[in-house]
């Protein structure tokens, strides 16, 4: 079974708990256009240079799941001091459920810990084949309006049905939302995001303010970044929404 | 906000010029026909009975070295030092200072009980006329040093009419004082008085580098005792020690060991552990140079707690390993309860408190070695002589390779202990005892011996301090990979690449660039890591120093790996001629490029066991890492560090100046990765703007 691969991250101290290696996918459904990783989004390799540094990478290779599964489990005495393990991520992981989920499988044979990251909008079968091996899930929540999910490639019903199937299912759920400005930071958006997802049963939410992150691969991959002038958000605002979204989950903002 | 005053205070040089000398020399000219040791003794006599103490008017702890500062001619001290230097000083290099004191002892019995055990074992010595004399000498020196606190009493006492100092300071200082004079300390104040005078008397006779030794252990009874009777709480202790430890200049490296292990192997962390944390981080001072020692039973408590002091940007506490520490000094046949009694002195050297010889070490440049290895023999950059090991063209694989280059090694290690004794055996031990030093080691005064002359109960250790093992290790993964794997060029060749400084041959040291590096949790480069380690070491096994003592290695550099690399021609790892050598035991900036887990992966490979001097590995983290939840995985990684076998870590929490030089210098900081939102990345990789808001983000923080 070949993975398609764009990067495995070793310490990665923000996705899941503990210490973490997360493991980046090739391809994704999504078009989000303040994307922090726009050499994730096609299957195919990209090219990214930085002619600063006098470098040229590629991203994306084909490798073996015990290619995969042996480079993770050389932090295996980190994942279990700090109670952390391996994070699939992408991308969209869902597209690749079927390697994820041998992988996964061969993690939990290891006794690694598995998180999913995803934006979730792939048909509930995909998650069925990884609910098994899998100790919980990343999952973006980025509008809780239908017609801007549409905009950006993704489907809120969708979104929201495989929410619930999995909290039926006793899986982990961490809800983490973008605050993305002009796009889901105003007030409205709050209070609807905290009305559907205190409906659907969620009680873990993470906040990601928004940052001009990706500009630097966008640059790197001669492409042009659509939020490239768009401003942090103030800690002011983020405060607010934090304390909003307080009212009904136990909420995280992640720096 | 007395200590800030007190560091104003501090910093507030007294006219004329810093002249121990002159108080010397004042000693010696008593009588010159003395027997040069009892000129020595008067020496000290001198500095001690002769200088007026200086009291700072947020003093409640005093002593300081400023008065000896003198108002004389310029030319005439210049001559009265000429004749002092005749007279001769140890020096670093033959056991002069980095000392760890017997304070464990002297805190117990108080100078009046050592002068009891002078006189106890003159009686035991009394058919021996030369160590009754010697016993002699050393008493008069700790009779001058109460004279001298006697001075401080007297100087308190006289200032007492002078409105600006606070009366109650004084009496405080008075009472710490007469107490000092006539009996051992009763109160954590006194006790750590008693330690400041001694310390005080170190600096007046120039010692360097003086540790303070593990006052956690050796001050709680103190502390205890003040705490459950009432004279004593937390708060005041930590202002006591912040009254100490922010009268040590920027310029002394004072060691101060805090946690770990009894004998029995239980933790010894306790409420003055946290107190001393403390006390350094608000004083927030380079000097005093913190190290905790950090045992498997250590609390994560404890370790939380240096890791916030660590955040703030001061780095302090240096985390140690106790158990790769211990097991590395149980190699020279010291009794168990003085190995777990250790302590450390000047950056990181392990030291048996109070029973060995002041240390010395000396650095060993091992990278050199391979410009001798490709030259016949001849340094190619710095003129520069090594043994010739013969022409390269009659090398034809790695193995042959490495056994040059063992060849080199070992030749170097020879003339490297070969001068370093030639400078120890210049001194001759008997016209330079340290009679006042001598009773602050174990068993000087009962043995009627010297420090440096049989009377510490271990010999002399010396400290071989190996340079370089991430351009070593980076070097001979290169050699093979280059050279004998892909056979892309000849020996010959890389030999011309590194004589012309890689000019004109770029094409190489790209592939040479390209070669796996040490840090990555990749065997290919890290295996020669651990050699580096296992054969150095081997090689400084086979030496001892004069009285027998054992050479200890280290990897560590403070900054000299930069001074070392200005002399050292191109390396095969594709470092250019003069750029710094990699730094301490840390794999070469900018070439670990797989996260801190694959770092100390690669880190813990070596068997610190033989490096009993001890390791510095320096690694940087943002502040983020520092609060939060991060912080427990930050205190995570470390734990999993040392049960994985690393012996030290010493951390940077990036700051916003380090950042805005990284984006000066990109190449320099190619390794520094920051959590940027949703995902981790290198920080030169980001565009201007991002890193401008992580910039400015980070200055919220």
């Amino acid at each position: 079974m070949l993975l398609n691969i764009a990067n495995i991250q070793h310490f990665s101290v923000g996705d899941g708990p503990g210490i973490r290696t997360t493991v980046f996918f090739k391809g994704c459904n999504l078009r989000c256009p303040w994307c922090h990783n726009p050499e994730t989004l096609s299957f195919e390799k990209t090219r990214l240079s930085y002619p600063h540094l006098d470098k040229t990478e590629w991203c994306g290779e084909m490798k073996t799941v015990e290619d995969v599964l042996s480079q993770v489990l050389e932090d295996k005495d980190f994942y279990d001091e700090s109670g952390g393990g391996v994070t699939l991520s992408g991308g969209e992981v869902m597209l690749s459920a079927d390697g994820a989920s041998v992988l996964a499988k061969r993690l939990c044979e290891e006794g690694v810990s598995v998180y999913i990251d995803t934006a979730g909008c792939v048909p509930y079968s995909r998650f069925l084949k990884l609910n098994d091996f899998s100790d919980g899930y990343l999952f973006d929540f980025k509008t809780p309006f239908a017609d801007k999910y549409t905009s950006i490639g993704g489907d809120l019903e969708t979104v929201c049905s495989n929410i619930k199937s999995l909290i039926k299912d006793n899986k982990k759920i961490i809800i983490r939302i973008p605050l993305i400005p002009g796009f889901n930071t105003d007030a409205e958006s709050v209070n609807m995001s905290c009305k559907i997802l205190s409906e659907l049963g969620a009680d873990e939410v993470s906040l990601l303010p928004f940052h001009r992150t990706g500009s630097g691969k966008y640059q790197a991959m001669g492409k042009s970044y659509s939020y490239k002038d768009t401003k942090p958000l103030d800690s002011k605002i983020t405060e607010e929404i934090k304390a909003e979204f307080s009212k009904y989950f136990n909420v995280k903002v992640e720096a | 906000m007395s200590t800030k005053e007190l560091r104003k205070e501090f910093l507030q040089r007294p006219s004329g010029t810093f002249s121990p000398d002159w108080f010397r020399f004042s000693g010696y000219r008593q009588d010159f026909s003395l027997p040069v040791r009892e000129l020595r003794t008067k020496g000290i006599e001198a500095l001690f009975t002769k200088t007026t103490p200086i009291i700072y008017k947020n003093d409640l702890i005093v002593g300081n070295s400023r008065c000896l500062y003198v108002n004389e001619d310029e030319k005439l001290l210049r001559n009265v030092s000429s004749t002092v230097n005749e007279i001769g000083k140890r020096n670093f290099l033959t056991n002069s200072d980095h000392y760890s004191p017997s304070y464990p002892h002297t805190v117990k019995v108080g100078i009046t009980g050592l002068i009891e055990e002078i006189h106890e074992s003159k009686k035991n010595h009394s058919s021996d006329d030369e160590k009754c004399k010697r016993l002699d000498l050393m008493e008069s020196t700790l009779r001058a040093f109460i004279t001298m606190i006697g001075n401080y009493k007297k100087e308190a006492e006289r200032s007492m009419s002078d409105v600006a100092y606070d009366k109650e300071k004084l009496a405080f200082i008075i009472d710490n004082c007469d107490a000092l004079m006539h009996r051992a300390p009763q109160t954590f104040s006194e006790a750590l008085q008693l330690v400041w005078f001694c310390h005080t008397a170190f600096l007046m006779e120039e010692r360097y580098a003086m540790a303070l030794g593990r006052m956690d252990m050796y001050l709680y009874p103190f502390y205890k005792k003040d705490k459950e009777s009432g004279v004593l709480t937390r708060e005041k202790a930590v202002e006591l020690l912040e009254n100490v430890f922010i009268k040590i200049d920027s310029t002394d490296v004072v060691n101060i060991c805090i946690g770990g292990t009894d004998t029995d192997g239980n933790c010894t962390v306790n409420e003055l552990s946290e107190c001393i944390i403390d006390a350094v981080r608000n004083c927030n001072i380079p000097g005093p140079n913190l190290s905790a020692r950090i045992a498997e039973n250590t609390p994560d408590d404890f370790l939380l707690r240096c890791i916030d002091s660590i955040g703030t940007g001061l780095g302090y506490p240096a985390l140690m390993s106790d158990r790769i520490n211990i097991t590395a000094l149980s190699r020279f046949g010291y009794a168990k309860e003085d190995i777990y009694n250790y302590s450390m002195v000047g950056c990181i050297e392990n030291f048996i408190t109070g029973m060995q010889p002041p240390w010395s070490d000396g650095r060993f440049d091992a990278p050199r070695y391979f410009e001798y290895l490709l030259n016949n023999g001849i340094g190619s950059f710095d003129n520069t002589v090594s043994i010739d090991t013969g022409d390269i063209g009659t090398i034809g694989s790695m193995k042959e390779f490495m056994n040059r280059f063992e060849e080199q090694l070992r030749y170097g290690a020879d003339q490297y202990f070969a001068l370093f004794n030639a400078r120890n055996d210049r001194i001759n031990q008997e016209f330079f005892e340290e009679p006042f030093l001598s009773c602050f080691c174990h068993d000087c005064i009962e043995r009627g011996l010297d420090i440096n002359g049989g009377g510490s109960r271990y010999p002399s250790v010396h400290g071989a301090v190996l340079m370089g093992v991430g351009t070593v290790a980076d070097s001979l993964s290169a050699v093979e990979k280059v050279i004998f794997i892909d056979k892309a060029a000849t020996l010959s060749e890389l030999r011309d690449a590194l004589r012309d400084n890689f000019e004109g041959h770029e094409q190489l040291r790209k592939l040479l660039l390209d070669a796996p590096k040490y840090g990555n949790n990749d065997d290919f480069a890290d295996k020669y890591a651990v050699w580096f380690l296992d054969y150095l070491s081997s090689l400084f096994d086979r030496y001892r120093t004069r009285d027998g003592g054992y050479i200890y290695v280290a990897m560590a550099a403070n900054v000299q790996n930069i001074y070392a690399g200005r002399h050292i021609a191109a390396t095969p790892d594709g470092r250019r001629q003069g750029e710094p050598l990699s730094d301490a035991a840390s794999p070469t900036y900018g070439r670990d490029v797989r996260g801190a887990t694959s770092t100390f992966n690669s880190v813990t490979k070596p068997d610190y066991g033989k490096a009993a001097c001890g390791t510095v590995i320096n690694q940087k983290f943002s502040p983020s890492m520092f609060r939060g939840e991060k912080r427990q995985k930050l205190l995570a990684l470390i734990k999993a560090y040392f049960k994985k076998g690393g012996q030290e870590i010493q951390i940077n929490a990036t700051s916003r100046e380090v950042l805005q030089e990284a984006m000066n210098d990109p190449e320099k900081y190619k390794n520094l990765v920051v959590r940027v939102s949703g995902f981790s990345d290198y920080y030169v990789r980001l565009a201007r703007e991002v890193q401008l808001d992580i910039l400015n983000r980070t200055q919220h923080e």
